[in-house]
């Protein structure tokens, strides 16, 4: 089934359409959520709330961008606002700071498993993960994340920055990541 | 340490593209809710409201409409009336035989109309009957107003028999009665005999009374009574013919007229007509005994057989309709700050969310079913189930067709097409600044077309209050009174401002679904039968907003309705 013919199908309320399109995005979309939500069980809620959503507002899609992007968007959103609601984002930790750790490029790592990062990222306070999350990963711009958040922009900056230096700490306590024994060397241990 | 912005880069591409690869299968719950929530949650809405309509106008019909069933039902417990019953001895009541009326009273199925077979529409008969009186019995009652004189008139004869009819036909006026005709014939024309038969007769023409009564009197030789021959008393058996409504059925009197020897003053004609009159007299006492006699009977049956009336009920059942008018109260929004489109465009604070926002009424209704305990006379508690159909218009703003929506931080946010006022100035402005918006050619201006959104809600409630009687009687009322409702919203597809005030946008998880709200009103009632018809004013107002506190919109609504409410009510056995 093609996207289009997806798209038209979800527009009818046809069923088997709007199942096909759920088979589709819902595997990543519910990887979105688990990074926003405490656990597995609040990530299938928000991820149910959202396919809501893309369904009944699949009208407004404007066919500018990709498909995907708009439904990620939907779900992004619905997180936030999940969050938002259960005043769980304005939670914050004293503030480690960590080392950066430098990497060089040929010493990225050509595997590293993605559910310890994600994990790694879940560990986060939830202010700390959500700005990571809504900058580093989903693209937002910090004016967007205030905007969204109901912040300030240097806020978000601040909590990214924060937010950076404690998922680079987390790694590198779980060996995921390591940091460079000299300055001149640049090493990165695969664990 | 400082950190290299190409190192940063390349963690966050890490951190990226390892996150992109990550995937989770959700569990087949989700896509149960998610498909529940499309397609079959509008149906069962739909279903479960017409079974609660369905339910409430049956049963409200049925106790509304339907015969009461407190006097039905005892009535039928009774049984059918049968003829022994009928003409059951009233004197099983336990009074003591009374030979003076009593006995005299029998009632009795009246026979089918002749030709027809069928019974007559008053199944009922009465027919009075008792044996001939004993002269001692009735001569207490008549002695005193009785003279004879000493020598039988001539028109009594012993050993024969003059009738002497005194007829009071179905039409008085047709002929005078025979006494009247005999006396109108012998007496002299000059007589006061004469005089009297004839004004007599006239009277008899012109009164209405009893037109159903026959009395007919006959003077009977002493042979016939078995009394003396010799005592020469005046048997008079009147006999009334007491006409039932369809039926007919003699009723016969016996009067004996004890002479009075000692008598020798009166006339004969005089005696003759005093003798009728005491037989009509005594004709109308004893019509007068039996009527006694049927109204007693009636009572005692009344307080024996029948039901006792039903106390009165301090339970009723009440169905309301009400049309209304509704509004929306908007408030806070103090926190959000004037927003800019991109391109730094200065616009003032927005201030009062209201002044931004345009909205008009619409019609709605409420309907559903109250149970009423009447606690005094002028104090009634009431609780029920109510169903709320709300709803009010918004105007919006949308991008015309030839163009695409700007990509703002807003709408984006919200994926929204439509813009409040306020957003459509901001948008204009920012046109007009010629400042470039984000995806937006600067030199194409945009243009926007108004829109209206309708806003509806479904509401249940549990009304609980009281009405109070304040001026009237029982017939005729004003009362006001005063409701607490609790009710629940069953669609959450509302439009809510954004907390910019610049969109709108659907959220189903801002919506508070428990409320709490207040009702008063004010109404005229007047009673017909068991039912009591109102109509009057009323104003309900939502306690709490519809939207939930410390949700990502900081604006309040609170709905408000103005209406006219119709109400029925019946008292339940």
């Amino acid at each position: 089934m093609t996207e289009e013919a997806i798209l038209q199908g979800c527009l009818k309320n046809v069923a088997t359409a709007q199942r096909e399109l759920y088979n589709r995005y819902s595997p990543k979309m519910l990887a979105v959520c688990y990074r926003f939500a405490h656990n597995r069980e609040d990530a299938e809620d928000m991820l149910q709330e959202g396919f809501i959503k893309v369904f009944s507002q699949i009208h407004t899609f404007q066919n500018k961008g990709a498909f995907e992007g708009w439904i990620r968007r939907i779900i992004v959103h619905t997180c936030i606002n999940n969050l938002k609601k259960n005043k769980r984002f304005n939670e914050s930790l004293d503030i480690v700071h960590a080392h950066g750790v430098q990497v060089r490029e040929e010493s990225v790592p050509s595997i590293v498993q993605a559910k310890q990062i994600v994990e790694c990222i879940r560990i986060l306070p939830i202010g700390y993960r959500t700005v990571l999350n809504l900058y580093a990963i989903e693209g937002y711009s910090h004016k967007e994340i205030a905007d969204m958040l109901d912040i300030e922009e240097s806020t978000s900056r601040s909590q990214y920055t924060r937010a950076k230096q404690m998922l680079e700490e987390i790694l590198v306590r779980k060996k995921i990541l390591t940091r460079p024994r000299e300055k001149a060397e640049w090493l990165l241990a695969i664990r | 340490m400082k950190e290299s912005n190409f190192y940063s880069d390349e963690f966050e591409q890490l951190i990226r593209e390892k996150t992109e690869q990550y995937k989770m299968y959700p569990s087949e719950n989700v896509w149960k809710g998610v498909h529940n929530s499309l397609h079959t949650k509008r149906k069962w809405f739909i279903s479960s409201m017409a079974v609660l309509v369905t339910g409430i106008l049956f049963f409200s019909g049925k106790e509304l409409l339907g015969p009461s069933r407190s006097v039905s039902h005892k009535l039928a417990a009774a049984g059918p009336v049968s003829p022994d019953l009928l003409n059951a001895d009233p004197t099983r009541s336990g009074q003591p035989e009374d030979n003076s009326h009593a006995n005299f009273v029998r009632l009795h199925l009246a026979a089918p109309i002749a030709g027809s077979g069928r019974q007559p529409l008053n199944h009922l008969a009465i027919t009075i009957s008792h044996p001939v009186v004993s002269l001692p019995d009735l001569s207490e009652l008549l002695s005193h107003a009785v003279q004879l004189p000493e020598e039988a008139p001539s028109l009594i004869e012993s050993g024969g028999t003059a009738a002497i009819a005194m007829n009071k036909t179905e039409n008085p006026g047709s002929e005078p009665g025979l006494l009247d005709s005999w006396l109108i014939r012998n007496a002299p024309d000059n007589s006061s005999a004469h005089r009297n038969a004839e004004t007599a007769h006239n009277n008899n023409a012109e009164s209405q009374a009893t037109p159903n009564t026959r009395e007919t009197a006959e003077v009977l030789p002493s042979r016939q009574t078995g009394r003396d021959a010799e005592t020469d008393d005046v048997f008079v058996r009147g006999v009334i013919e007491s006409l039932s409504a369809k039926g007919r059925q003699p009723i016969h009197t016996y009067g004996v007229i004890a002479r009075n020897p000692s008598s020798r003053q009166s006339s004969v004609a005089g005696r003759i007509k005093d003798s009728a009159g005491v037989a009509r007299a005594s004709t109308a006492e004893i019509g007068e005994e039996s009527d006694l006699s049927r109204v007693n009977w009636l009572h005692d049956y009344a307080v024996y057989s029948l039901p006792p009336s039903p106390s009165r009920s301090r339970l009723f059942f009440q169905l309301i309709l009400a049309p209304t008018i509704n509004y929306r109260d908007l408030s806070g929004g103090s926190l959000a700050s004037a927003k800019e489109l991109s391109g730094g465009v200065a616009t003032p604070r927005p201030g009062d969310v209201q002044n931004w926002v345009d909205r008009t009424p619409a019609v709605g209704f409420e309907f559903g079913a109250n149970i009423l305990y009447r606690v005094t006379r002028n104090l009634t508690v009431k609780g029920g189930l109510q169903f709320n159909y709300s709803r009010y218009k918004m105007l919006a703003f949308t991008a015309a067709q030839s163009q695409s929506p700007p990509q703002t931080a807003s709408a984006s946010a919200n994926n929204s097409n439509y813009w409040t006022a306020y957003g459509n100035r901001l948008l204009q402005d920012s046109v007009a600044a010629q400042q470039p918006i984000q995806g937006q050619n600067p030199n194409v201006p945009y243009n926007t077309v108004q829109a209206t959104l309708y806003n509806d809600y479904y509401q249940l409630s549990a009304p609980l209050g009281f009405d109070l009687r304040i001026l009237g009687n029982e017939r005729l009322q004003f009362n006001i009174g005063a409701t607490i409702q609790p009710s629940y919203l069953l669609n959450t597809d509302s439009y809510i401002l954004s907390s910019d005030y610049t969109s709108y946008t659907k959220e189903p998880s801002a919506f508070r679904r428990w409320n709490l709200s207040g009702g008063v009103e004010a109404f005229l009632s007047y009673q017909s039968g068991p039912v009591r018809w109102q109509i009057g004013p009323e104003f309900r107002y939502q306690l709490f907003s519809t939207y939930l506190s410390g949700g990502t919109n900081p604006i309040s609504e609170n709905l408000k309705g103005y209406g006219i409410r119709l109400g029925i009510t019946k008292p339940l056995p």
